[in-house]
């Protein structure tokens, strides 16, 4: 490759982070029903970009944890984090602070997760984490066939929600809440005959449920100390089936065939990073791809000349975290390109994923 | 059925039908993030569905609010969850399956499917509406003339492979929560093959369909007429060397058959001779003259060498040992690495690294 790599436009990330934060158009209505997810992919992208604390007031990030908080709730299923406040009413009369939330106001099994990350990058005590709610609510997520679903009830369950689960007894260290053999077996059920793991069971292997399927497996690991629970033919075959997602563009596809999205950079990147496979990638390739899909007004998006968005532009940037281009090839603009270390289990920086395990856990 | 846009209809503020329930605003009382600038209209039909939801009320209007605000934001899953569960109060006791109620309700699903094509509620919601019906026939079809719209729909895919799972009996053991496994149905399965060729027909590189395929034929328990599971591998064997003969470089095929080999135990070597021809650039390999139908070989515009039938060979190669044929493999690595697959050159290096570390390990053995 003769040309060098153009710069990563630290700024304007965090321009295009801070502004999502501050509040989305209308045409974002969809979000309302994942707004906490889609506040820690801009949080997140602010502490990848080691700016968090430079260029956020402590007052305001006190109101970030505040309002995070606010989206704790109680009640019959247990406690966890809603994705806002979007079903639930204005109380008129001053009513006692904690107040059950009804059927359709219940937590939510994935934005108690990206809540939890959030708090550990805002360097959060966990004080007032209701620890055994949230086990509880685990419980009434998980299904008969293993897997969880995205509210207690709900028919809507998959891999991501069941890697959502392993990562918050990982993070409080209490795995009580899972029924694991059962979990296990719905993991197993998922796997497909190219080597990657499906949404669900049957169903085709897709990038971003194999990185969950692999991250889930690995936290249990080092929770147990049970080290494998897949075989080296097993390993082999999905290393291959994720560098065959390495295409010619630079990046990675989510599905055999399909064109390059930044989003697998991390999905299939950070699964070859738990298999012990990093070596295997392009990572000067990586980037050029990633710096392709840089969107002109801050952000990265999923492909070149698409709009940009928190999630891809967390994703990438998590990505570089992990697979850093080459002094030589970076050249002169090296330093933009310049990342710590990701902890890629939990999907946070290393520091912020040892803060979570630290405060986290019930304190003995 | 309404199939205005809400921005045609007066507010609910502004309806006398909806006088006596009491608007209930989002609870706001802390600076918030990433707030969203809603427009009236959703503030608006929210600013109900809380009332309702307070009231607990499941009418025919509930209806109405709810697909009024899943218009708007087909995310709402609170909305989805509420309108099924009335739904269910306004069922009839008996004969659920035909009540007008529910065939409506399918109706709209189609029509809203298709423009929300990428929202996983609208899926899991017409899972429930099905295992009410339990008419999976239709949905087969309805499945066909969605994928006309995009052809690898990852929901739409997901959904054909549930309601096979679920209705389709013998494979269907996968316990369901709210499907239930009774009434199988047996004829479900006949049309799946000839429903792959017809995708594959279209675009042979959709490894949806692939994959699909890999699910009908050996995922999901053994189809009528199927028990001869010899003639099953030989079939299927034939069927993927001819796609491809016909588009050699299609890594979906590759995979299939991989995947076929590995599920049946067969070695790889096993289709050595078919795959030999296409590793290596045309003319440096000797294709025989005559038409050999178990080995159909590459095509006269077929781009030669061909990346994954190399991986294949030399994967046969390493598989066999020795220090002949590893070092035949690790040529076809080489030449991977160096010029035609070089976006994976650290891959195939990894592969010759370790093949040779497998074979000082056989020496040492020997």
């Amino acid at each position: 490759m003769a040309d060098q790599l153009p710069r990563l436009n630290r700024i304007a990330h965090v321009g295009h982070c801070k502004r999502c934060l501050s509040g989305l158009p209308a045409a974002k209505t969809e979000v309302d029903a994942s707004r906490l997810a889609l506040a820690f992919y801009c949080i997140g992208s602010l502490d990848l970009l080691g700016v968090l604390e430079t260029s956020v007031p402590e007052g305001e990030r006190e109101e970030w944890r505040a309002w995070l908080w606010n989206q704790q709730t109680q009640g019959k299923y247990g406690s966890g984090f809603r994705p806002s406040p979007f079903i639930t009413a204005h109380r008129r009369s001053p009513e006692p602070d904690q107040v059950e939330y009804t059927d359709y106001d219940t937590p939510h099994i994935i934005m108690t997760y990206t809540a939890l990350l959030s708090l550990g990058i805002l360097r959060d005590d966990f004080s007032t984490l209701d620890r055994p709610g949230i086990v509880k609510f685990l419980r009434a997520c998980q299904r008969a066939d293993g897997s969880f679903s995205i509210v207690p009830g709900s028919n809507e369950s998959d891999l991501r929600t069941l890697y959502c689960a392993f990562a918050i007894s990982s993070m409080l260290d209490d795995w009580s809440g899972i029924n694991i053999p059962s979990a296990l077996a719905c993991i197993a059920s998922c796997r497909t005959h190219e080597g990657g793991y499906g949404q669900e069971p049957r169903c085709e292997a897709l990038g971003g449920t194999t990185y969950t399927a692999l991250a889930s497996l690995a936290l249990l690991s080092a929770h147990t100390g049970q080290a494998e629970h897949l075989t080296q033919d097993e390993k082999d075959a999905t290393i291959r089936w994720l560098i065959q997602n390495h295409n010619r563009a630079g990046g990675f596809c989510g599905r055999t065939g399909k064109d390059a999205d930044a989003c697998y950079c991390f999905w299939c990147g950070a699964a070859l990073k738990i298999l012990g496979a990093e070596d295997l990638v392009d990572t000067n390739a990586l980037a050029s791809f990633l710096a392709s899909c840089q969107y002109r007004f801050g952000g990265i998006s999923k492909a070149p000349g698409e709009t940009s968005d928190p999630y891809h532009t967390y994703l990438s940037l998590a990505a570089l975290s992990m697979y850093q281009p080459s002094a030589e090839f970076a050249g002169a603009q090296a330093e933009s390109w310049k990342f710590g270390p990701l902890d890629p289990l939990l999907n946070a920086k290393e520091d912020t994923a040892a803060w979570i395990r630290t405060h986290a856990p019930q304190k003995a | 059925m309404s199939t205005e846009t809400p921005d045609d209809e007066p507010l609910y503020a502004n309806r006398s039908d909806w006088k006596d329930v009491e608007p209930l605003e989002q609870y706001e009382d802390i600076n918030p993030l990433a707030p969203i600038f809603y427009t009236e209209e959703y503030k608006d039909a929210t600013n109900y569905f809380r009332g309702i939801v307070k009231r607990g009320e499941k009418s025919p209007r509930v209806l109405d609010l709810t697909e009024n605000i899943i218009r708007q934001n087909p995310a709402h899953y609170s909305a989805w969850q509420y309108r099924y569960e009335t739904l269910l109060a306004l069922l009839p006791s008996d004969n659920v399956a035909s009540s007008p109620i529910l065939e409506a309700e399918v109706r709209l699903m189609d029509e809203l499917a298709v423009l929300f094509l990428k929202t996983y509620q609208v899926w899991h919601h017409r899972r429930l509406l099905v295992a009410l019906t339990r008419k999976p026939k239709r949905e087969l079809d309805f499945i066909r003339k969605g994928l006309e719209a995009d052809a690898k729909n990852y929901h739409t895919w997901s959904y054909r492979q549930w309601l096979l799972g679920t209705f389709g009996g013998r494979g269907a053991n996968v316990t369901d929560a709210e499907g239930g496994v009774e009434d199988v149905d047996e004829d479900l399965w006949i049309g799946e093959l000839d429903f792959v060729d017809t995708m594959l027909a279209q675009d042979v590189r959709n490894n949806s369909a692939w994959h699909h395929r890999f699910f009908v034929v050996w995922g999901c328990g053994v189809r009528e007429g199927d028990e001869d599971r010899e003639r099953v591998l030989k079939r299927e064997l034939t069927y993927v060397k001819q796609n491809i003969s016909l588009a050699p470089s299609n890594p979906s095929a590759w995979n299939y058959l991989r995947g076929v080999l590995t599920h049946t135990r067969t070695p790889f070597s096993a289709v050595a001779d078919f795959a030999l021809p296409y590793a290596y650039p045309r003319g440096a390999y000797h294709v025989k003259d005559v038409v050999d139908l178990e080995n159909p070989s590459p095509s006269d515009t077929a781009q030669l060498p061909c990346v994954q039938a190399m991986e294949f060979m030399a994967d046969v190669w390493e598989r066999e040992g020795g220090e002949e044929k590893t070092e035949q493999a690790v040529k076809m690595w080489t030449s991977l690495a160096n010029e035609h697959d070089t976006i994976r050159k650290k891959y195939w290096e990894h592969r010759i690294r370790e093949a040779h570390l497998a074979l000082k390990g056989q020496k040492r053995a020997a």
